[in-house]
């Protein structure tokens, strides 16, 4: 009788153990899944953000492309603006202009590109003559590029 | 049954005996490997599968004054295949699975890498497990590549140098090599601050020697070079390399160079040459035209060293812009005879009229009198015979020989330019000392190493040092401004609106023992005179289409200096020149 008292007071016990023992089982199990899901999360992120910085330098390499000296140049010749070296000041406190305005002709050979990049195509030639601002009429202000037709920089 | 009892009872004792001694044993084992050997095993094990990678620091960029990038970073990528596991590939098109054969990938790959597929598909056969179709594709095309899904691909990423701006300043930054070495410029000279630290990764590969994801551990992480920052202002550099490209083509000259320094900082704002070198491509270049002749570069200067003559005469008491001379268009000096560059009869100049007229003979009147030794000192203040504090690699110290050495003749002719030689920035500089009232700034082209945190660190002092006088530098100043108002040559560098000064320089060219035929013309100066911000030169290298050599500098220094002016929103120029009389009675 004394023995099996005594095994019956053990049965919560023994519950106990067990229960616990299940619970911190399950506790472990969806611990590690939440660890695996995580570690797969992480790797997505990882890749995502090698993407993003892909995405990143093509996008960076297009903008230095176009902002290069050399497409600018290009791009303002296309318009026909030319540079012109004889400035021309109105002073206003006298009201006298400092220098002859001259217009911009004869500095056409500086309207083209003569500075080498091959980091930097253009996909269309620029124009050999530029048209003096004087001659060209209002026009347009041209579309913006396609992404199509943004200079790529090129691989050495 | 009785019998049977004690038997079954026996062998049930053995039976749990033997498995007590096999669970003890597998005990002992286990904790021999779990425990005891536990780390070493691991160790063993690890080593086997894991693989140690270095991770490669990304190097720094290299950004103008006004922090435009000149040089920088990319990622390139060599584009493998593996012959031996190439088949079929499996897509899903519009939701259906589909294989696609070898030859049409080999196809869609040929388009994207710009091969031809006849020379692409015969290298996709064989056992190999590695054969590369194409080196040091951009991203967007690595991208494609990724996008097509073929197992049998892979890319192998390297950082590459991009220079967006191409040739600009291509001769200041140098260039890398393939390998990433540093080979030229401030690629080379900086490379300490823009070299990173490579760090230290490793993974784990499977049996069949493909990488176990996830498993990649840093052990060190890569340490990011720094940025160096230049004072050139990028678009002046390119504006100055197109007047000098277009002047070179236009007087058929060897090359030119152009340098433009800050007065009140000694920052130079531009050191152009043509023709100028792409670090994109510097295959495309002679290897003469790859290095910077601004500083690596020494002529003998020629007429421009008059006004430092002139300086050292007055800032010593020798002379005043006013003293009288008398010059003939020769004169005798040992066996040699000295002549002016024209003929001309005996004439009353001041020293103004000298500088003015350029000639060699009045520079020796009012000079003359001025000890070598002093000369030779003032010379080497102005920063004559060494390098500047740029120290550019290869940078020429030129040849100023010491006055000891000075025979007769090279007494006389180092008054007017010859028998020594500077490099283009030297003498620019020497120009910026008498346009910041006597005082010479360490020129300066590298503001400093950058880092993360945008903190300067190298930043280069300045140094400065009064050589002459203020009265002096502003008499030298005013003279040369006479010759910009005045002088023929002089008139043409004038920007309207602007007072400037300068000075011609003629230089002949020495070839073997005697001198060649070609010259070496030049301009250097001063704008505004009022309020001096810019110290500049421009050098013509041997032109052979020009009516008179002076002049072959000075269309180019206009353009340039009329850039320099205007882009950086200079006020026109208040007030009038001095009265200086050029000739005497």
């Amino acid at each position: 009788m004394r023995n099996l008292n005594q095994t019956r007071a053990r049965g919560p016990l023994v519950m106990i153990v067990v229960m616990g023992f299940l619970a911190i089982s399950i506790l472990h199990l969806l611990l590690t899944i939440a660890t695996s899901q995580s570690v797969y999360e992480l790797s997505d992120l990882k890749r995502e953000k090698r993407e993003l910085d892909t995405t990143s330098q093509i996008i960076a390499e297009e903008v230095a492309s176009l902002s290069s000296q050399q497409n600018l140049l290009n791009t303002a010749a296309k318009l026909g603006m030319v540079a012109n070296s004889n400035p021309v000041f109105l002073k206003l406190d006298d009201q006298s202009v400092l220098g002859k305005p001259k217009p911009a002709l004869g500095t056409a050979s500086q309207s083209r590109n003569l500075v080498a990049n091959s980091a930097m195509i253009d996909t269309k030639p620029a124009k050999q003559e530029a048209v003096p601002a004087s001659q060209t009429q209002p026009q347009q202000l041209p579309q913006v590029a396609s992404v199509n037709a943004i200079p790529a920089s090129p691989t050495r | 049954m009785n019998h049977a009892g004690p038997v079954s009872a026996r062998r049930l004792r053995l039976l749990i005996t033997i498995s007590v001694i096999l669970v003890f044993v597998f005990l002992i084992r286990l904790i021999d490997f779990q425990v005891v050997r536990a780390e070493a095993i691991n160790e063993e094990s690890y080593e086997k599968r894991a693989v140690a990678r270095t991770i490669p620091a990304v190097r720094g960029d290299i950004l103008d004054a006004n922090g435009n990038i000149l040089a920088t970073t990319v990622y390139r990528y060599d584009i493998n295949a593996a012959p031996a596991i190439v088949r079929p590939v499996e897509r899903k098109i519009d939701g259906i699975d589909q294989v696609v054969s070898v030859e049409s990938v080999a196809a869609e790959l040929a388009r994207i890498l710009d091969l031809d597929v006849a020379e692409l598909l015969p290298k996709l056969i064989g056992t190999s497990h590695y054969v590369n179709l194409k080196k040091r594709v951009d991203a967007e095309t690595h991208r494609q590549i990724v996008d097509l899904e073929i197992p049998w691909i892979f890319a192998d990423p390297h950082q590459d140098r991009l220079y967006p701006n191409g040739a600009v300043a291509g001769n200041l930054i140098g260039f890398v090599g393939t390998d990433g070495e540093a080979l030229a410029g401030i690629e080379r000279q900086f490379n300490a601050c823009l070299a990173g630290v490579d760090g230290k990764e490793t993974f784990e590969k499977g049996v069949d020697g493909i990488k176990i994801p996830s498993s990649t551990v840093v052990i060190q992480e890569a340490k990011p070079g720094r940025n160096v920052i230049l004072t050139i202002d990028a678009d002046l550099q390119y504006q100055a390399q197109q007047v000098l490209a277009t002047e070179v083509r236009r007087l058929n000259a060897d090359w030119a160079t152009a340098v433009v320094i800050e007065v009140k900082t000694g920052r130079i704002v531009l050191a152009a040459e043509a023709p100028s070198v792409d670090p994109n491509d510097p295959g495309k270049s002679p290897e003469s035209e790859r290095g910077a002749r601004a500083f690596q570069f020494a002529f003998e200067p020629g007429s421009t060293m008059k006004a430092i003559t002139a300086a050292t005469a007055i800032d010593t008491g020798y002379a005043t812009v006013n003293t009288p001379v008398r010059a003939a268009d020769s004169m005798r000096v040992f066996d040699h005879v000295i002549n002016d560059s024209y003929s001309h009869p005996p004439t009353n100049w001041t020293v103004t009229g000298v500088l003015r007229f350029s000639s060699n003979v009045g520079t020796i009147k009012f000079a003359e009198r001025v000890p070598a030794k002093t000369r030779y000192e003032y010379m080497e203040a102005f920063g004559f015979g060494k390098p500047t504090a740029v120290g550019f690699e290869g940078e020429t110290r030129g040849v100023l020989n010491h006055y000891t050495e000075w025979d007769g003749v090279t007494n006389y002719t180092t008054m007017f330019g010859q028998a020594l030689s500077v490099s283009p920035v030297q003498m620019a500089s020497a120009y910026q000392v008498l346009a910041n009232e006597g005082v010479r700034l360490n020129p300066v082209l590298v503001a400093g190493c950058q880092d993360e945190d945008g903190n300067l660190t190298a930043v280069p002092k300045s140094n400065p040092t009064q050589v002459v006088s203020a009265s002096t530098a502003n008499d030298v100043m005013h003279m040369l401004e006479k010759i910009v108002e005045q002088g023929g040559i002089g008139q043409a560098t004038a920007v309207a609106g602007y007072r400037s000064g300068g000075k011609t320089g003629t230089a002949e060219i020495k070839e073997g023992t005697g001198y060649g035929q070609y010259y070496a013309a030049s301009f250097y100066g001063m704008a505004p005179i009022d309020n001096p911000k810019y110290a500049m030169g421009v050098m013509i290298y041997k032109p052979k289409k020009v009516w008179t050599n002076s002049m072959a500098a000075a269309a180019g220094y206009q353009k340039i200096l009329s850039q320099v002016l205007l882009a950086n929103r200079v006020p026109p120029s208040t007030g009038k020149s001095r009265d200086l009389p050029t000739e005497w009675k």
